[in-house]
C-alpha cells in the first residue's frame, strides 16, 4: 500500500470512529433531589390516605369492584372506599426494579432504582413536519417514527401509540402498530389499552415473540393506564387492566391531571389526590396477581385558568413532577414522569424552552421510565418529525451528565496540568490525545460555526437541520433482522384477526 | 349588589345595570331577586331576558374572550344566569316567548375526556340555553332516549379520541333512523375534531372552543327559527 492510501484508511477508521452510535444503558448517578422533607411526604400520605378510605375513588366495572370488596374494600355502588394499611399492604407486592424483555436482549430495560429510560411520545393523532405541515397520521408515519425510535442510541424504548395512525380500521389499528413494533424495532414496546379485547390481542403476540412462560417471568409489554381523574377509573382501562395484571404483563398507572380542571388549583391538593388515585389502581392490580409489575405514574400539569386550554411546561408540573417521584420512592415502586412537554404548535423557541424545563426535573428527579421523551407537540395532539431529533439531541446530553462526574486519577489530569507550563496550551498532552474524540459531548442538531461559515452554509436554524436529519435517517435505516418463523405466525395471527372483526369485508 | 338595599327604590335602568354587574360578579341570589323585582314591576319575562340577563351575559362572553375574566368567574356568571333562567323559563313558555334554546350534551360512547364538555355546558348555560348533560360514554341509544325526553333543539357531541371520533357518525345515522335528524342541530367537538371531519359525518357544524359553541348555537338557531316552513 501507498503511503498516500494508507493515511487515507487510517482517517477513514477515525471518521468512523467519531460516530458515537453505541447504546446506553443510563444510570442516574447523580443526587437525586428530594425537594420535600420526611414530615412534608408523611403529610401528603395521610392525605391520600384520607381520600382513600373516606372520598374514595370510582370504579365502572362490577368485577373489578368485586375483586376489591373480595380483598376488604368496601364498596358503596360505584365508590370504593380503601383502608390504609391494605393499601399499604398490597402496594408493597409490588416490585421495586423489574426487567422488560425487549427481542434483542441487549435492549431489555432494568424499570426502577438507578436506571432512567426513555421512550418516544404517546397519542398523537396529528403529525408534523417542515415539508407537509401539520395532518392526520398514518400508518406510515408510525412506521417511521418507531425507526427514528430505533436509530436513536438515546432512545431505550420503542414507545406505544407513537401516532394514532388514522388510515388503519379502529377496531384492528391496535394490531398493526404492536406488529411495526416488533417488526421495525428491537427495542421493548408498548401494549394496547383501549379494549381488554386489544390487551388480549397484545398479550398475544408477546407470548409469540418470546413464548408464554418467558413473558410470565419478565414482562415483554409495559401500558399505559390512565386513570380518569378525578377519583375515576373507566372500564375500558379496568379491562386491558385485568388482563394485564393477569398475565403479569408491565402497567404505567397514571393519573393524568390538569390541575384546576380534574384536581385543586394547588400542587399540594393534587398531589395528595393523584397519590390516592395511583395508589388505588396499583393496589387493585396486585389483588389481582401479587408481584405484578407496575410503575407509579404521574401526568401532573394544569389548564390555562383563563382559557381552559391544557398547558404543558408550566413551573407547578415541575414541581409537581419532583414531588410526585419521592412519593414514588417513598413507596419503593418505579416511577414514570416528564417528558419533552410543550403546549406549542411547532419546534419553535417556546417548544425547546418547555421542552427543557420539564426534562431537567424528570432526571433530576430520577425518573425511571420517561414516556414522551421525544416528539411530542401542541398539548399531545402531533407528533413532530424534527421536534423528534431534536428532543434526542437533548437526550443524548442528559447521557452525559446523568453519569455524574468522574474524578477518577485519569480524569483529574494531574500529569497533563504538569506537562503543560503556565501560558501553555492542552491541545497537544498526551491525556488530550487519549481522550479527544469522546471528552465532549458534539451536538449535531445545533451550530458551533463562526457567523462567516455558518452563513455559507446557508443559514440554516436548527429546525432546517432538523428536517435534513430526519430524512437522512430514514434513509439509512435498516430493519433488524426478525426470525421467519415468528414473523410468520405473528402475521397469521393479525390476519385471523383482521377476518374476525367486525368491519372485515 | 351584596348591601341589602331596597330594590323597589331603584329606577328600572339602573336595576338593569345592576343585573349586569351582579352577573358579572357571579351573584345568583341577587341576580334572582333583581329579575324577580322586573316581574314585578310589569316588565315583561322576555324583555327581562333579553334586556337584564342576556345583554348582562354578553359583556362576560366578551370578557372572556379577552382574556379579561378567568374560567371560574365564568362559571359562577353562568350559575347566576342558570338561577335567573329558572325564574323566567315557565313565565316565558307561559307567554309562547321564544325561550334560548335546549341542548343535550354527552361524550360518545368510548370516551370519557369530559373537561371540554363541562366547559361547553357552563358557557351554554351562561348563554340562557337549558344544557342536558347525560355524561360520558355515550351509546346511540342514551342519545336518543336524552332526545326523546328533553327534546332539545341543539345535539353536541364531544370526543377526543379518533378512535371514538366515528362514533358520533353512528349516532347520526341512528337519529336519521329514528327520525329524529331533523329535529335538532347536531354539534361536534373535542381537540382533534375539525370541519371537515364535522361535515363527513353529517353533523350541522363543528365548533372550535366553547365560545365558538355559543354563538354557532345560537346563529343556527336563528337561521332555523327563520327559515320558511316548506
Ligand atoms: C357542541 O359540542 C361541543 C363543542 C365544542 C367542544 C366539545 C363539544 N367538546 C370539546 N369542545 C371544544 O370546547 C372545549 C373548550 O374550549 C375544548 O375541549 P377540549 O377537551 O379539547 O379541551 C379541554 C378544555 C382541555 N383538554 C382536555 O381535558 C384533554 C387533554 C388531554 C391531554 C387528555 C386528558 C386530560 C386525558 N386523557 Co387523553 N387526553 C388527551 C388530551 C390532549 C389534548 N391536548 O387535547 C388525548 C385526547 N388523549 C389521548 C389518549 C391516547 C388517551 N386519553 C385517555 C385518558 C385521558 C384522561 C382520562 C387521563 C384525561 C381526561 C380526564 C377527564 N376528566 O377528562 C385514554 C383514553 C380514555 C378514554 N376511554 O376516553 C388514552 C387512550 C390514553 C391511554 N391510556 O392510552 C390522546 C388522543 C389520541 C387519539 N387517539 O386521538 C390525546 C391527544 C393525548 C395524547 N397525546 O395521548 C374544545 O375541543
Amino acid at each position: 500500500m501507498s503511503r498516500n492510501l494508507e493515511g487515507r484508511a487510517r482517517r477513514a477508521g477515525r471518521a468512523a470512529a467519531q460516530q458515537p452510535l453505541e447504546k446506553q444503558r443510563i444510570r442516574y448517578e447523580l443526587p437525586v433531589y428530594d425537594m420535600l422533607s420526611p414530615e412534608s411526604v408523611e403529610r401528603l400520605h395521610h392525605a391520600s390516605m384520607r381520600i382513600l378510605s373516606e372520598f374514595g375513588i370510582a370504579f365502572y366495572d362490577a368485577e373489578s369492584r368485586d375483586i376489591l370488596k373480595s380483598h376488604g374494600a368496601r364498596v358503596d355502588g360505584d365508590i370504593v372506599f380503601f383502608d390504609p394499611e391494605m393499601v399499604t399492604a398490597c402496594v408493597a407486592k409490588a416490585p421495586s426494579v423489574f426487567t422488560q424483555l425487549a427481542r434483542n436482549p441487549e435492549n431489555n430495560i432494568p424499570v426502577g432504582g438507578n436506571a432512567v429510560n426513555f421512550a418516544p411520545v404517546y397519542g398523537p393523532p396529528y403529525v408534523l413536519d417542515a415539508d407537509q405541515g401539520r395532518r392526520e397520521a398514518k400508518l406510515e408515519d408510525f412506521i417511521n417514527f418507531v425507526k427514528l425510535a430505533y436509530l436513536s442510541p438515546y432512545m431505550h424504548h420503542s414507545g406505544g401509540t407513537v401516532v394514532e395512525p388514522a388510515d388503519e380500521p379502529v377496531e384492528t389499528r391496535h394490531l398493526d402498530m404492536v406488529y411495526s413494533h416488533i417488526k421495525y424495532s428491537d427495542k421493548p414496546f408498548m401494549g394496547s389499552v383501549t379494549s381488554a379485547e386489544n390487551a388480549a390481542d397484545t398479550v398475544r403476540m408477546a407470548e409469540i415473540l418470546f413464548g408464554a412462560e418467558a413473558i410470565r417471568e419478565n414482562p415483554a409489554v409495559i401500558s399505559l393506564i390512565n386513570v380518569s381523574s378525578p377519583r375515576r377509573f373507566d372500564d375500558r382501562m379496568l379491562g386491558a387492566m385485568k388482563v394485564y395484571a393477569r398475565a403479569r404483563q408491565g402497567m404505567v398507572i397514571t393519573p393524568f391531571i390538569l390541575s384546576g380542571a380534574m384536581a385543586p388549583v394547588s400542587i399540594a391538593g393534587t398531589l395528595a389526590q393523584q397519590n390516592a388515585e395511583a395508589l388505588a389502581g396499583i393496589a387493585f392490580a396486585q389483588m389481582i396477581e401479587p408481584g405484578t409489575p407496575v410503575v407509579y405514574g404521574s401526568f401532573l400539569t394544569n389548564i390555562d385558568l383563563q382559557s381552559g386550554a391544557p398547558v404543558f411546561g408550566s413551573p407547578e408540573s415541575q414541581m409537581g413532577l419532583y414531588a410526585s417521584a419521592q412519593l414514588a420512592r417513598h413507596y419503593g415502586l418505579p416511577f414514570r414522569g416528564g417528558g419533552m412537554f410543550t403546549s406549542s404548535k411547532i419546534p419553535d423557541a417556546q417548544a425547546a424552552y418547555e421542552s427543557v424545563m420539564v426534562m431537567l426535573p424528570a432526571i433530576m428527579a430520577r425518573t425511571n421510565f420517561v414516556l414522551h421523551a421525544a416528539g411530542w407537540l401542541e398539548n399531545g395532539l402531533a407528533s413532530g418529525y424534527e421536534k423528534f431529533v431534536l428532543d434526542c439531541e437533548i437526550l443524548g446530553m442528559l447521557h452525559t451528565w446523568s453519569k455524574g462526574l468522574d474524578l477518577s486519577d485519569e480524569a483529574l489530569a494531574m500529569q497533563s496540568i504538569a506537562e503543560v507550563a503556565p501560558g501553555g496550551h492542552h491541545l497537544g498532552t498526551e491525556h488530550t490525545m487519549r481522550h479527544f474524540r469522546t471528552a465532549f459531548y458534539r451536538a449535531e442538531m445545533f451550530d458551533y460555526n463562526s457567523a462567516e461559515v455558518w452563513t455559507e452554509a446557508g443559514s440554516e436554524d436548527s429546525f432546517a437541520r432538523a428536517n435534513k436529519r430526519v430524512k437522512k435517517l430514514l434513509a439509512s435505516y435498516e430493519a433488524p433482522a426478525l426470525d421467519e418463523a415468528r414473523d410468520e405466525a405473528l402475521r397469521d395471527f393479525m390476519a385471523r384477526r383482521k377476518a374476525e372483526s367486525p368491519k372485515a369485508s | 349588589m351584596s348591601e341589602n338595599n331596597d330594590l323597589t327604590q331603584i329606577e328600572t335602568s339602573e336595576l338593569l345595570v345592576i343585573i349586569h354587574e351582579d352577573l358579572y360578579d357571579g351573584l345568583a341570589d341577587e341576580v334572582v331577586q333583581s329579575v324577580n323585582e322586573l316581574l314585578r314591576r310589569g316588565m315583561s319575562p322576555y324583555e327581562t331576558l333579553t334586556q337584564g340577563l342576556v345583554a348582562g351575559m354578553d359583556v362576560v362572553g366578551v370578557d372572556f374572550r379577552d382574556g379579561i375574566l378567568f374560567v371560574p368567574e365564568v362559571l359562577m356568571a353562568a350559575k347566576a344566569m342558570k338561577a335567573g333562567m329558572a325564574v323566567l323559563r315557565p313565565l316565558l313558555a307561559e307567554t309562547g316567548a321564544p325561550s334560548i334554546g335546549t341542548m343535550v350534551i354527552g361524550t360518545v360512547k368510548g370516551d370519557i375526556h369530559d373537561i371540554g364538555k363541562n366547559l361547553v355546558t357552563m358557557m351554554m348555560e351562561g348563554a340562557g340555553f337549558k344544557v342536558h348533560d347525560i355524561g360520558i360514554n355515550n351509546d346511540a341509544d342514551k342519545f336518543i332516549a336524552a332526545i326523546r325526553e328533553h327534546k332539545p333543539e341543539v345535539l353536541g357531541m364531544s370526543a377526543l379520541l379518533t378512535t371514538t371520533m366515528p362514533y358520533m357518525k353512528t349516532v347520526i345515522q341512528a337519529l336519521e333512523r329514528e327520525g329524529l335528524r331533523k329535529e335538532v342541530i347536531v354539534l361536534v367537538g373535542g381537540a382533534p375534531v375539525n370541519a371537515p371531519f364535522a361535515e363527513a359525518v353529517g353533523a350541522d357544524a363543528y365548533c372550535r372552543d366553547a365560545s365558538v359553541a355559543v354563538t354557532t348555537a345560537k346563529a343556527r338557531l336563528e337561521e332555523r327559527r327563520n327559515a320558511v316552513p316548506v
